[in-house]
């Protein structure tokens, strides 16, 4: 990148060491994504560029698209979504298409149980979402943007149509943004309740007004999207990080949090913790420092039992295993995901089985019916499940659910059915004693 | 190249397929289910899994493209625990109720169950429970047994082009259902049907029928209902037909089929058939054997043929008849009757459109493949709805836009709705004025070819006329044609039909040359153009031999052994008035139905009713049987051996699949007149006719059944075309009418229902049970009418009784009515002004006036 820039200077912000990440002291980190926040009036467009929104769009217009890609690349940003892809590499797949026009989606389904991390960015921060947009758009070449919304966020659409009216009004979104002969329309698309719509291609074909199911992959949305176009579909979260790196450049951002997996990161903490919610903290901070430093540690000072660190989806933590750096690149060396961030606590006085038992009804009621071994095993590990919850587990019921979910495993056509069945074969494995006791004992034990 | 080992095999391929693909080519069997040759890949089920190297997960045939260098193989352990174990998930909620299931014995999951095997008895929990559906006239659903394998919906969607059905629900609770409430009202293809691995979808007229095992016999042949001349397979038992079945990769339909095809099939079993000869006594038809009345017929023949000549005999062939019948035919009125008086039902559309182009622009000039239709780049289409019409062509037009191939549709072409790009609506009854205007455009564009004098000559005259017309969408249209892609034509007969039809046909002839786009023409009927071929036209012999070159003639006469008569025949209608005229005292019809086929039945009863002797052979009581001297009881389609020629000229075999009631071949029937008549005709077979065919026509040359059987004989089989074009094109007198605001009735050709024949087919006649008149949405409104209000329907010739349906498709202020049912066909409605250079009857503008009652 050619351009000297004057902001980004890493000395001037608090950014956090590498050394200090596994520590339980507490990290007071500058907002980025959640910057202006407790301002009632934030999702206000002047509010947000009082505070120095929308600034990073005509600094971004300064370089060649190319050169945002390269920046964003440097930057080792990698998508918020659950994946963990590098968000330049996935851009310059898109960019290598020769195909026009070109399509920017914005993941914003957020349906993971355990996840509402982006939430916050959509009710209180939209315009930094939409200057993310606006700046990705122009470096995929991309002259049409979506975002696509889960369909349990009506206010989130609301503050969302809203903030796209006042970025038309002052000529951030439009036929020639900002006067520079750059075209980026954006708009709301909200879906209709399916978690499957969250995955990529389930979600194209739903934004085409198509039922939501997962596309074969290859050709991937980067080459074969929305009607067949190139496509980018990147979180929520990704692309609020995006002005930042404009603004801070790459080098600063990559200093901040994990060295292979850097940036500000949104984690969200639900289940028996004193205090719940959305925590902006340097990626590669350790669970057990969210938990006990940030999330004020167990409520009503009860002994931690289990973790699920990122969404319903990544295996389950047992207490002794949580200090692991939370991020895409250490999380899978500990035996679970990063995921969407989405840290649920709980603790001694949950039970285990009736909440594998819940993860597999919502699997079962959200696997979208395509694939067989989703479609039949969801259900039939849940009917198990429900026997056993409910004091009427059987011998040979483990040994089952085990086999059952093995066969899912690996077989299914999209992650859904590998998520579903990894959540009996983590359960199982860290807690199997409390289902040998339902059994045994013909009833909960918890309860 | 693409160089892959599977099972250790080394597989080369020249582009990149799927495994699957793959392996099948090399003979290498990978189990699957929700995979169908005609259909994209899903990779739902997981069945067809198999390891490839480096790879961590198995990995789904059906989905992955083979790369270079990929190693794989299908079979291991984990391959077989993998397949196991999806055979289990699929039966956990399988009803299992294979013993009262149609598709047992036939069912993919039952083979695959057997061969690859299921975990037994792991599942102890509660079955998901869906109540089967009755509520469609022809098919039930059955939604416990559905595998969720989606073939029914993309077939549907993606190569019917229905959209009738999807999977609604989630997970478990995924169902295939219409869209529609409660019947699919859809255009009932069955296509679906056919593709559904297991007994989710079932035939109601075949359900609970018999088991496929109890079949014995199948019988491959070609539908009777239209110019496609679509493969299929008849399945009999106990001497009748149960049910078509397709024949996936075979024939030009590659298995699909329209409802006509699937759902036709009872008509030659129908309890109405004639199984008798009939011979009218004082007044009244009664039963006789058949000596008594053949030899009655050649009495009569021989009798007004010595004297009064053969000019007071004619003939009208069928189409629907083989070219074996009718050769014979014509051969028995030239040679036997010593008269060229011979044509068909078809001169009122395609022989006639044919005939013109041939002469403009050279014999085979609509001998176009239908598949070759994709590849065009400009498919225009005016005169009719091809996916009514001929369903099977109108599906490759529909998978050419879903190509990208641009669709001009003008006129209406509800079908194509969905699928046209452009779509231009001109005054009614002004086409002619539209292609004139395209035509000079394009003349202005790109000049003269230079290559046909006559055509150029009469395009460069009409460019002198100064023609404004403000159509939306008519600059585009012009564009599109002139943008430089191939271009197809496919042309209805409702413009053919036209007492100035000329002009337009002449519009069109001239488009096709200066773009040298591909011509096509719809035809009702399976077998029109080898009626034509036949020559069962008055003034051609057949292999498009004209009568009047002398050395032709002679040809014939030689290996006929006689003397064909001079003087050229008359066409259809001429023959009609002649009869009237009494100038024709006897008619012999060979399978058809004049009095409700053609325009003001009242008139052409009256005429038939002034002859002498009316001689018809069919195989149900027609109206015109009804008034027949003598009737004969003919064969029907599935009940004889012989050949149909589609309307892109490909050859085909048919079938005798079951016996005829009344054990008579219309070739012998005929043969057997001629010999009492003095000339002698003994065939011991049709194959013996083709033979002689084979011999006398040079469009037919050296075909054998044994070389049709492969399938790909097309015209002109190893012969040449030899008619030259015209030197000068013959114009006419131009009248001008105008039409007033007023509404104006047109015939509709309906997708459920070919002419009369399909009357008889019971679930033809479920799915669509009564004559609809079509009406626009504007003029509904105007007269207050909604769907299904009964109207009555007048014009100056008559009136019926239907019911309306609104069609928002109509733009003009036509209404439409079919030709099919009793006592209730368009034609019955409808005046005629014969087209002087065509020949055709003109039936536009006769104004209608609709009551409700
Ligand atoms: C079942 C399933 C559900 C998903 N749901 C979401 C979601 O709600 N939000 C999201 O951003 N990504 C979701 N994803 C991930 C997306 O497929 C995709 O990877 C992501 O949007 C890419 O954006 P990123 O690169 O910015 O992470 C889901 C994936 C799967 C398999
Ligand atoms: S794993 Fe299969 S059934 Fe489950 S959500 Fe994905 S595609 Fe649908
Ligand atoms: S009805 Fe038949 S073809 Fe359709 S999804 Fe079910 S099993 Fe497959
Ligand atoms: S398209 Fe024509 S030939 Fe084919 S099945 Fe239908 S009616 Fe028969
Ligand atoms: S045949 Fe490949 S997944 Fe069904």
């Amino acid at each position: 990148m050619c351009h000297s820039r004057k902001s980004g200077n890493p000395e001037k912000r608090n950014w956090i060491p590498h050394q200090v990440r596994n520590d339980r002291q507490k990290i007071i980190m500058e907002k980025i994504l959640l910057k202006n926040i407790e301002n009632p009036d934030s999702a206000d467009i002047n509010e947000y560029i009082n505070v120095g929104g929308y600034k990073n769009l005509s600094k971004a217009f300064e370089y060649q698209p190319k050169d945002v890609i390269e920046e964003v690349k440097k930057s080792g940003l990698r998508g918020r979504g659950g994946a963990g892809f590098p968000t330049g590499m996935k851009w310059s797949f898109a960019d290598a298409d020769p195909k026009f026009p070109k399509y920017l989606v914005c993941n914003a389904d957020e349906g993971e149980p355990g996840t509402f991390k982006d939430r916050p960015i959509l009710e209180k921060n939209p315009h930094l979402l939409i200057e993310g947009l606006i700046i990705s758009g122009y470096a995929i070449r991309a002259e049409y943007g979506y975002i696509y919304l889960r369909g349990e966020y009506p206010y989130a659409k609301e503050v969302l149509n809203r903030a796209i009216r006042q970025a038309y009004e002052k000529n951030y979104l439009g036929d020639n943004v900002l006067g520079k002969n750059i075209k980026f329309h954006l708009a709301v698309y909200q879906g209709a309740g399916a978690y499957i719509c969250g995955e990529e291609t389930a979600l194209i074909e739903s934004l085409e007004g198509k039922k939501g199911q997962p596309r074969i992959k290859p050709p991937f949305p980067v080459n074969v999207g929305a009607w067949g176009m190139p496509t980018i579909v990147n979180n929520v979260e990704t692309l609020s990080n995006v002005p930042y790196i404009i603004e801070a450049g790459a080098v600063a951002y990559s200093q901040i949090g994990s060295k292979d997996c850097p940036g500000p990161k949104l984690y969200c903490i639900s289940g028996c913790v004193e205090k719940p919610g959305v925590y902006e903290l340097p990626m590669g901070i350790s669970l057990r420092n969210i938990i006990y430093t940030h999330a004020g540690g167990i409520k009503d000072g009860k002994k931690l039992k289990a973790v699920i660190p990122g969404g319903i989806s990544t295996s389950v933590l047992p207490a002794d295993k949580i200090d692991c750096p939370m991020d895409f690149v250490s999380m899978p060396k500990h035996g679970s995901m990063l995921g969407s961030g989405a840290v649920i606590v709980m603790d001694e006085s949950v039970c285990m089985v009736k909440v594998t038992y819940r993860a597999l009804k919502f699997f079962e009621h959200e696997s979208c019916g395509k694939c067989v071994p989703c479609r039949e095993g969801t259900e039939w590990l849940r009917k198990i499940l429900e026997r056993i919850e409910q004091g009427m587990g059987r011998e040979g019921d483990i040994e089952l659910l085990s086999d059952v979910s093995e066969t899912i495993s690996g077989r299914t056509f999209c992650p859904l059915g590998d998520g579903a069945a990894g959540v009996v074969i983590g359960m199982l494995k860290h807690f199997r004693h409390e289902f040998e006791e339902h059994i045994k004992n013909a009833k909960c034990i918890f309860s | 190249m693409i160089t892959i080992n599977i099972n250790e095999k080394e597989i080369r391929l020249d582009k990149p397929v799927t495994v699957l693909e793959a392996a099948r080519t090399a003979g290498i069997k990978i189990p699957t289910l929700c995979a169908h040759e005609l259909l994209e890949a899903y990779g739902g089920c997981r069945l067809c899994v198999v390891e490839v190297e480096r790879m961590l997960k198995l990995q789904t045939a059906c989905t992955l493209i083979a790369a270079d260098g990929m190693v794989i193989r299908t079979k291991s352990e984990a391959i077989s625990n993998a397949r196991r174990s999806i055979l289990e998930f699929l039966l956990i909620n399988h009803p299992l109720d294979c013993p009262v299931c149609d598709k047992a014995g036939e069912c993919e999951l039952q083979d695959l169950v057997n061969k690859y095997g299921a975990t037994a008895g792991r599942f102890k929990e509660e079955k998901r429970k869906v109540p089967e559906s009755h509520e469609d006239r022809i098919f039930t659903r059955n939604m416990e047994r559905c595998v969720l394998c989606t073939r029914c919906v993309r077939m549907c969607n993606d190569v019917q082009g229905a959209s009738a059905i999807n999977i609604v629900g989630r997970g478990g609770r995924s169902r295939m259902e219409p869209f529609s409430p409660t019947s699919f009202n859809c255009e009932y293809c069955g296509n679906c049907l056919t593709v559904c691995p297991v007994g989710a979808i079932l035939s109601r007229p075949h359900l609970h029928s018999l088991r496929p095992w109890q079949i014995d016999k199948e019988v491959e042949t070609i539908c009777p209902y239209c110019g496609v001349g679509c493969s299929f397979v008849v399945q009999v038992r106990d001497e009748s037909i149960k049910r078509v079945i397709p024949r996936f990769g075979f024939g030009l339909n590659n298995g699909l089929l329209c409802s006509r095809g699937r759902f036709g099939y009872e008509v030659t079993g129908s309890q109405e058939r004639i199984k008798v000869p009939l011979v009218r006594i004082d007044g009244k038809l009664h039963q006789s054997t058949w000596d008594y009345a053949l030899n009655l017929i050649a009495d009569k023949l021989k009798d007004i043929r010595d004297t009064h000549g053969g000019s007071a005999i004619a003939g009208i062939a069928s189409p629907r008849c083989t070219n074996e019948d009718n050769y014979v035919f014509q051969k028995f009125m030239r040679m036997a009757c010593k008269t060229n008086n011979i044509d068909s039902i078809s001169r009122i559309g395609f022989a006639s459109a044919q005939r013109y182009f041939e002469d403009l622009l050279g014999q085979g000039i609509t001998a176009n493949i239908i598949l070759g239709l994709k590849n065009s780049d400009i498919i225009l289409v005016l005169g009719g709805d091809p996916t009514a019409v001929n369903p099977i062509l109108g599906l490759s037009i529909r998978a050419a836009a879903r190509n990208g191939t641009k669709i001009a549709v003008i006129g209406n072409a509800k079908g194509l709705e969905r699928f046209k790009t452009l779509r231009i609506v001109p005054d009614i009854f002004k086409e002619a004025e539209v292609l004139e205007y395209l035509l000079t455009e394009i003349f202005r564009a790109k000049g003269l070819r230079g290559e046909k004098p006559a055509l150029d000559r009469k395009i460069e005259g009409l460019s002198g006329k100064s023609l404004k017309i403000d159509i939306a969408g008519l600059a585009e249209l012009k564009d599109v044609l002139l943008s430089g892609g191939s271009v197809s034509i496919v042309l209805g007969m409702d413009v053919v039909h036209r007492s100035r039809g000329h002009r337009i046909l002449f519009a069109v002839a001239g488009i096709t040359y200066l773009l040298e786009a591909r011509l096509y023409l719809l035809s009702e009927s399976s077998n029109e153009q080898g009626l034509i071929d036949m020559g069962c036209v008055p003034d051609m012999l057949p292999g498009g031999r004209p009568l009047v070159v002398g050395d032709f003639k002679k040809r014939f006469e030689t290996v006929w052994k006689g003397t064909i008569p001079e003087k050229g025949g008359l066409t259809l209608m001429e023959i009609i008035e002649a009869t009237k005229d009494k100038k024709i005292k006897v008619l012999y019809v060979m399978g058809e139905n004049p009095v409700f086929n053609l325009p003001n039945t009242s008139y052409v009863k009256e005429a038939l009713k002034s002859l002498d002797f009316l001689v018809v052979q069919d195989i149900f009581l027609t109206e015109t049987a009804e008034l027949a001297d003598v009737v004969l009881p003919a064969s029907g389609w599935s009940e004889k051996d012989g050949t149909y020629t589609n309307l892109e000229r490909r050859i085909q075999l048919l079938r005798k699949a079951v016996n005829t009631p009344s054990s008579a071949d219309d070739w012998r029937t005929i043969s057997e007149i001629s010999s009492k008549m003095g000339y002698e005709m003994h065939y011991p077979r049709a194959e013996d006719i083709m033979e002689e065919i084979a011999t006398v026509s040079p469009l037919y040359k050296d075909l054998t059944y044994d070389e049709i059987e492969k399938g790909n004989c097309l015209w002109p089989y190893n012969g040449e075309p030899l008619r030259g074009v015209v030197s000068e094109i013959p114009a006419a007198e131009e009248t001008f009418r105008e039409y007033k605001e007023g509404l104006y009735l047109a015939p509709e050709k309906i997708l459920f229902h070919s002419g009369t024949l399909s009357r008889r087919a019971l679930a033809l006649r479920k799915i669509c049970p009564e004559p609809t008149l079509k009406i626009g949405t504007n003029h509904a409104e105007k007269l207050g009418l909604k769907e299904g209000d009964n109207v009555s329907v007048s014009t100056a010739q008559g009136s019926i009784n239907v019911q309306v349906s609104i069609d928002t498709a109509i733009k003009d202020n036509k209404v439409l009515l079919g030709n099919n049912f009793e006592g209730r066909g368009v034609f019955s409605l409808l005046n005629y002004e014969i087209d002087p250079i065509t020949k055709v009857p003109g039936i536009e503008g006769c104004e209608v006036t609709i009551e409700k009652i």
